[in-house]
């Protein structure tokens, strides 16, 4: 297939969490809000002059400092930001709207404060109380924390518009933006596709890296120009699996699988698009910002709600996707030290293969894989084995 | 209702089903078999002939030191016992070779003490006996409660007077709670005495959710699902978790996990939680890890009806306080409708007010530990304290004259300046983060070996405000102020100044010339504060002991690892010499 035109300036904003089109919506007066978890919904920090960015760490190597600061057995996501705070690389952010949904992103932030990473006078960083499950007063209460923690101050630090107009027009906005993605992460359902987990992973990540205003446009033409890509005549992948689990911001595990000849079709995971780039559906005679809250934690598939009904979600939500996706199999991944994915991973793999009947590898795996030939090797084993199923199946093999 | 717990509750119908017991009473016997058969003869018999020599070669040392002392030091030893407590350990044993001598009166004080724990033991199991035989041959964890003694002993090791007084009173008062509750967990487990109609009147709760709920259900009880097969049990036997750990990592969860949700999750995977209850209160308090365990046990017990009590994280916050009340307030209505029974609000403010009296009772040890003559300190007063706090919330009235009773005593020996380790004071200290007293005897240790005598730990500085006991709306307010500050959340969560700025506050307080700083290696909530705790520390002037450790897994650091962190730090940074010489180094690897 022929390159699509922004490919390489894609990756480029990936290199740095201050990318040029950050910088240039700052130096167009807008406000840059950081953040990492679902939780905190995006389209709040996208109101009036803010926008968010959602935070990485691209091309970590040592992070020694935050070990010290947070030990060696605790989330290698959090301790990469720490670190990268500490080397100022959040130094452009006007403030971080944090939820206290783990313990390890919980202490990140804290230590982004006592450490003082970012010397901006109106610099903050806030922290969202987020509920275990969903109930009529779990939502209330985090419509509450969401006025008070997050749009009031953006408010009173940046006089930032957060009437239910200006929340209407950054849902709009966000649509327009879900939409474009939908349809070109629709495109993978296809038996021989015009675009590749890698390239639909990198256009996720610079939609949430990115001010969606300026990043829009160049998505709106990438689709135009998916639409009229020209696939090669014979399918690339052996084999189609949904990468499902916790936070994925690594463009080179996607890399990783779709080298060993697995095509990514779905990404359920945390900074995938499923969930994330679900339009918001908004009645206007109803309280805007509940319905936002709401629609979040609805779609929420972090192993933090612990209600039945939310563990049941995620189980069907991975299978409706591989069967939507023509999936062969599913790769359950974990971070390494990540406490729910840890508890959720080994339960959840047991039962799609037993229950629902789903080839699963089942991984933990270090926040920046690089060429990681452990994983490698078990991708690759995991190829060979969904081959072999489907040929015994007698549907043949791709390759 | 007669007495506490309600008599009927022993009093009802068993179920048991005979066929079950005899293939369990089959399987257990070929097992046994089998180990025999695999018994290396000739391993016992050099077993048998070292351990003579060892017994042997203690005698005669024994008997050595004996001869040189002079009647200064029998006069002494008559009346404060033995000092040298390391020789009461003996490599490979899984109990000390012997009693401590403690001086004639306080001997026969602990002998009576054993006496009584041996009498309240046997007249509880006796109120139903054949279920919790049976237990004791589905479970093996059962097994483990029959060094209840040892660890009896074990947490009075070295203490003399009226502290060793007060020190039997709290561990009688627990024990006496886990025995009930054993056999009551029996009784009604279907594999046991599978008593239907006891089991509709248990409501289970989660890990260490706190027990005051029920309070307002005086006649159903609830029992804390997991305290007794998987918690409670391995701080008295450290070795008894490492079964369900090993089976749980084998299913696929990583190593990296805190040993007590891993443990929790491991006991369902080898079916070691009873089968019984009407329902299941879980939890997502403590932590993360305790969050995602719940999701094990609903998995393996789908027919019992699950409520997941969730309350703020953020918990300073009062405008969030409207959700967490409720909560219980849906928690209150799950019970009513699984066990048909109401909500008495006039017996949860009777509960209540007993709890404050207790809490009142609590701050007096407190302010008297805070002065130069600390007198009820050491693990015994640790574990009652947050027993009391979690598991008993005043729901018991006989708990009420514990603390009457040990409140006299203390203040008897406060007015006479007594040490509650004779002789062994020199320096004060406060425990932070996950504390290791009881598995590793650990401030007994620190007390008896190098006179470091711990005054308070984090997990015993939780809510201390009256709860409200006459406004409906403001005591529900109340009680999820009191959850949402439990035991392990209080400080690790709800943001760092619980944890981190609190110490500094807790050491202007307590005075302590030393932090033991426990670190529990999986502990994810602590450890993310290590290098702030060290930073801090240095500001504020404070010596930190680091002692890495693993409440359920010894495989990962030892007990004697443990030590020899303190003994480093003692003889190198303190340039001083133990109290105890002969409990700087002993083997205690295999023992309870």
């Amino acid at each position: 297939m022929k390159d699509l035109k922004y490919m390489i300036e894609f990756e480029n904003l990936l290199q740095d969490a201050d990318n040029d089109l950050v910088k240039q919506a700052q130096k167009d007066g807008q406000k840059a809000i950081g953040y990492t978890c679902y939780h905190m919904p995006e389209v709040l920090m996208n109101v009036d002059n803010c926008f968010s960015v959602r935070l990485r760490a691209p091309r970590s190597t040592s992070i020694d400092i935050s070990t010290y600061y947070m030990s060696n057995y605790t989330c290698e996501f959090a301790r990469s930001l720490l670190e990268r705070g500490i080397e100022g690389g959040y130094q452009f952010l006007d403030g971080i709207a944090g939820v206290d949904a783990c313990s390890a992103m919980n202490r990140c932030y804290e230590h982004m404060e006592v450490l003082k990473i970012n010397d901006k006078e109106n610099f903050f960083v806030t922290h969202c109380d987020i509920p275990y499950k969903i109930e009529d007063y779990t939502v209330e209460a985090m419509t509450t924390q969401m006025r008070l923690r997050l749009l009031d101050v953006l408010t009173e630090k940046y006089g930032a518009d957060t009437s239910d107009e200006s929340l209407l027009k950054a849902v709009e906005e966000h649509n327009k933006m879900c939409r474009v993605m939908t349809e070109i992460g629709n495109y993978r359902k296809e038996e021989n596709p015009p675009i590749t987990g890698y390239e639909y992973h990198l256009l996720c990540l610079v939609s949430y890296c990115c001010p969606t205003s300026l990043i829009l446009p160049k998505l709106e033409e990438t689709l135009e120009e998916i639409k009229n890509r020209k696939p090669d005549p014979k399918p690339w992948y052996r084999t189609r699996v949904v990468l499902a689990g916790s936070e994925v911001d690594d463009l080179d595990l996607t890399k990783l699988i779709e080298e060993a000849g697995a095509f990514v079709v779905a990404d359920r995971y945390c900074y995938g698009s499923k969930p994330g780039r679900e339009e918001i559906v908004i009645d206007k005679d109803k309280d805007i910002l509940t319905q936002i809250v709401e629609h979040y934690m609805r779609t929420s598939e972090c192993a933090r709600y612990m209600s039945e009904e939310k563990i049941t979600q995620r189980r069907e939500t991975v299978d409706k996707l591989a069967k939507d996706y023509n999936a062969d199999g599913i790769i359950y991944e974990q971070m390494k030290f990540c406490d729910f994915w840890a508890f959720e991973r080994p339960l959840a793999s047991h039962i799609l293969q037993e229950e629902y009947d789903w080839p699963v590898l089942s991984i933990d795996r270090p926040y920046n894989v690089r060429s990681s030939g452990q994983l490698r090797t078990r991708f690759q084993a995991f190829v060979e084995a969904l081959e072999i199923k489907r040929i015994r199946s007698g549907k043949g093999g791709n390759a | 209702m007669s007495g506490y717990p309600d008599s009927k509750f022993f009093r009802m119908k068993d179920h048991m089903n005979f066929k079950l017991q005899a293939e369990n009473i089959k399987e257990v016997s070929g097992i046994i078999g089998d180990m025999v058969k695999e018994i290396n003869w000739s391993d016992v018999a050099n077993n048998i002939k070292s351990d003579f020599k060892a017994t042997k070669k203690r005698l005669k040392k024994e008997l050595n030191l004996a001869k040189k002392m002079n009647a200064d030091d029998w006069k002494d030893f008559i009346i404060n016992g033995e000092k040298q407590l390391g020789k009461l350990y003996q490599s490979g044993k899984m109990a000390t070779v012997r009693r401590e001598f403690r001086g004639v009166k306080d001997t026969a004080v602990d002998f009576y003490e054993w006496l009584r724990m041996w009498g309240m033991l046997l007249s509880t199991f006796s109120k139903d006996l054949v279920p919790s035989l049976n237990g004791a041959l589905h479970y093996r964890w059962m097994i483990s409660y029959f060094c209840c003694h040892s660890f009896m002993d074990k947490n009075t090791l070295g203490l003399r007077g009226k502290a060793l007084k007060m020190h039997h009173e709290l561990i009688f008062a627990i024990f006496r709670y886990v025995a009930e509750n054993l056999v009551l967990l029996m009784k009604s487990d279907e594999k046991g005495g599978n008593s239907v109609d006891l089991s509709k009147k248990i409501v289970l709760l989660d890990e260490m959710t706190m027990a005051q709920i029920m309070a307002g259900f005086p006649d159903l009880v609830g029992i804390p699902y997991q305290l007794m097969p998987v918690f409670l049990l391995s701080e008295i036997d450290q070795l008894a978790c490492m079964p369900y750990i090993d089976a749980v990592e084998s299913y696929g969860l990583p190593s990296d996990t805190c040993p007590v949700p891993t443990s929790e999750c491991g006991a369902c995977v080898v079916d070691a939680l009873p089968h019984m209850g009407s329902c299941f209160i879980s939890s997502s308090m403590p932590c993360d890890g305790s969050v995602m365990a719940s999701s094990y046990t609903s998995r393996r017990f789908k027919d019992l009806p699950t409520y997941h009590l969730t309350f703020p994280v953020r918990y300073e916050d009062e405008s969030i306080m409207n959700a967490a009340v409720k909560d219980i307030k849906g928690c209150i209505k799950f019970i009513e409708e699984q066990t048909g029974e109401k909500w008495s609000w006039d017996a949860y403010f009777s509960a209540m007010k007993r709890f404050n009296k207790e809490t009142q009772y609590e701050l007096q040890k407190w302010e008297v530990n805070q002065t130069p003559y600390p007198q009820l300190i050491g693990p015994c007063y640790e574990l009652f304290r947050k027993w009391n706090y979690e598991m008993d919330g005043g729901i018991d009235p006989r708990i009420v004259e514990t603390f009457e009773k040990v409140d006299k005593l203390m203040m008897e020996a406060y007015e006479n300046r007594e040490e509650p380790w004779r002789g062994k004071m020199r320096h004060r200290a406060i425990v932070w983060s996950v504390p290791a007293h009881y598995y590793a005897n650990f401030s007994n240790w620190l007390a008896n070996c190098w006179g470091i005598n711990v005054l308070v730990e984090m997990e015993s500085l939780n809510y201390t405000k009256p709860l409200e006991t006459e406004d409906k709306e403001e005591a529900l307010k109340d009680m999820a102020r009191l959850y949402e500050r439990m035991v392990m959340r209080r400080h690790t969560n709800g943001g760092y100044d619980h944890v981190l700025t609190e110490l500094w506050r807790q050491v202007e307080i307590w005075k302590p010339d030393i932090v033991i700083m426990y670190q529990h290696v999986s502990c994810k909530n602590m450890s993310t504060l290590n290098g702030l705790f060290e930073d801090q520390a240095r500001e504020h002037g404070v010596r930190l002991i680091w002692i890495e450790h693993d409440l359920m897994d010894p495989r990962t650091v030892s007990r004697k690892d443990m030590r020899n962190k303190v003994n480093e730090y003692m003889r190198t940074v303190m340039r001083e010499e133990p109290v105890d010489p002969s409990l700087v180094d002993f083997e205690d690897d295999a023992s309870w």
